[in-house]
């Protein structure tokens, strides 16, 4: 464990027993540092949720070790909750609660003074524009809401390591801005977080690390720009399709997927100046509507280590 | 030893904490559970009434003082394992075992939730025994701690029970339960009625201590606490415990 990890796990490795046994980790090594959003990439099934569940104690690892700065939290859970606060993947039901309750009460049962819970709540609601709805009963508040009161109940008082699995999902974009912006302040205030989405566009906007996971190995872990290289010599061709016209490509276009009317494929950089010829005369001749030359993003990184059938589970914002 | 008060102290106001937590959740719902409770504790002795007719004072006393045992019983054996059981299945179990809580604090929260909700129930319970039977009661000053000891071992039972078993299973069973209670334990009458080997099977299982330490609490002039008893609850007690906070720490 290198000096300023909150959390390092090594080897880790779960299987679920019965019928159908599942291998769920499969030897995971895996590093945060205080300071650091480590974003843990991969589609359902992966073993993101076993992984985030064996650091609170609430699965037990077969092999392997996991220490929240320095305490060994297979051995002792107990400690590794006072030191990590988590939201889950699926929304806490507050129902009879109203957010503002339901954020001071959690942060006075994780021992924070009254007084402060008030204050930090208030905060975060302002925050995260929460204010309308911060007195609303939480049965009449949208997904939405619900996910970013759960977002607050978790950092109202923050462990030292942050767990967020899927903070995004149900959020709309103005918020979600806000959200982002508040977990890198977390990092900032020197708190490891753990990132867990499927987000991948947004979540290379703000994390320092990532680590991408495939049937319970990680098979990935790089900065973002350091994933990205790998692909330097490509770029992504997207085009908006004309509909009842299949797509002609040129033929440096490699590795295409074709989406209801719009596709994508990755040319060699080489080739950039012969594909927009191309894809103008395409345009021109009325086969399709509309295209975009980039530079490789993270997320065709990730298609690309994680296979093409991971293509659907990857959310596009 | 100033850690392990501390941290005791710490756990005493989480478990404060979670209870408001649970009360505000069902905020809504509480008056009318109490009054369901009400009318369960008044139900049990008006409809032994109806069955029994115009019983002898044994008899009277009985029924009078079983009331009570079967509504702290019920609470801890039925309503928990079921608020356990929801808790489970919409997933909020899970989501609050990730909290720095002591694992019994969750047991000692829900019970103190509907301990409180049953509380006006068992009270009028009493009352209406008194009054449709006419009977007379003589409280012993350890009554309260008596219905304490025999709420937290039902209540730990029944978390046992919800947190190994299947939520289905376990709320169907928790159904089974509240018959057997009602009908097939020495509470409300006493165990020479029942077939020897149910008289036997008592013998090693809580409810017919309970009911006993319910019953000498209630007239301690007419009834005693045999001591071979209150060991079998005790020992439920310690085991149940045992048993439910191992299961809350249990690991998948």
């Amino acid at each position: 464990m290198e000096p300023g990890d909150v959390l390092s796990v090594r080897g880790l490795r779960k299987r679920y027993r019965g019928r159908r046994g599942v291998q769920a980790n499969d030897g995971i090594d895996l590093d945060v540092a205080a300071g650091q959003v480590v974003g843990l990439l991969g589609h359902n099934g992966a073993g993101k949720t076993t992984l985030v569940h064996q650091v609170v104690g609430l699965v037990r690892p077969d092999a392997g070790t996991i220490s929240v700065t320095g305490v060994d939290a297979v051995a002792h859970p107990d400690q590794a909750r006072r030191l990590v606060s988590i939201q889950a993947q699926a929304n806490v039901p507050i129902s009879g609660l109203t957010p503002r309750r339901a954020i001071e009460l959690v942060g006075r049962i994780r021992g924070a003074e009254p007084a402060d819970v008030r204050r930090r709540t208030t905060d975060l609601l302002d925050a995260l524009d929460l204010g309308p709805w911060a007195d609303t009963p939480a049965e009449k508040v949208s997904g939405g809401v619900a996910r970013l009161t759960a977002f607050a109940m978790t950092v109202v008082r923050p462990g030292r390591l942050v767990v967020l699995d899927e903070p995004t999902n149900d959020v709309d974009p103005v918020r979600r801005r806000l959200l982002w912006q508040r977990i890198r302040g977390l990092a900032d205030a020197g708190h490891g977080v753990l990132l867990v989405t499927h987000n991948v566009r947004e979540a290379e906007r703000v994390v320092d690390h990532l680590a991408v996971l495939d049937r319970g190995v990680v098979i990935a872990a790089d900065t973002p720009a350091g994933l990205t290289s790998r692909l330097r010599g490509t770029l992504t061709l997207e085009v908006d399709t004309v509909p009842g016209e299949p797509v002609r490509w040129h033929p440096a276009a490699a590795d295409a997927v074709v989406g209801h009317l719009r596709a994508t494929a990755t040319v060699p950089t080489g080739a950039a100046a012969d594909v927009v010829r191309w894809a103008q005369a395409e345009v021109d001749d009325g086969r399709l509507e509309r295209y975009a030359l980039t530079p490789a993003s993270l997320e065709d990184v990730y298609v690309k280590l994680v296979g093409a059938d991971a293509e659907q589970e990857v959310q596009v914002a | 030893m100033n850690g392990l008060t501390e941290r005791t102290v710490e756990g005493v106001h989480q478990t404060l904490l979670l209870a408001q937590w649970q009360l505000r959740r069902q905020a809504q719902f509480v008056p009318l559970m109490v009054v369901v409770q009400v009318f369960m504790a008044v139900a049990t002795v008006v409809g032994y009434g109806l069955l029994v007719g115009e019983p002898d004072p044994l008899t009277a006393l009985y029924l009078a003082t079983g009331a009570p045992t079967v509504t702290l019983v019920t609470v801890g054996l039925v309503m928990v394992p079921q608020m356990v059981g929801q808790s489970r299945m919409e997933g909020s179990l899970d989501w609050m075992r990730t909290l720095p809580v002591p694992r019994i604090a969750f047991l000692l929260s829900d019970l103190l939730v509907w301990t409180l909700i049953a509380l006006p129930g068992m009270a009028l319970g009493i009352v209406a025994g008194v009054l449709r039977f006419d009977v007379d009661l003589a409280l012993a000053p350890w009554f309260a701690p008596a219905t304490v000891l025999v709420s937290l071992t039902a209540a730990a039972v029944g978390y046992a029970m919800a947190t190994l078993l299947p939520p289905q299973l376990a709320m169907l069973l928790t159904q089974a339960l509240v018959f057997i209670v009602l009908l097939f334990s020495p509470v409300s009458y006493p165990a020479e009625r029942m077939p020897a080997w149910l008289q036997t099977a008592h013998e090693w299982l809580p409810i017919e201590p309970m009911a006993e330490l319910v019953r000498a609490g209630l007239a301690h002039e007419t009834f005693s606490m045999p001591a071979r008893s209150l060991v079998v609850l005790l020992a439920w007690a310690a085991a149940s415990l045992v048993g439910a906070a191992l299961a809350l720490r249990r690991r998948a």
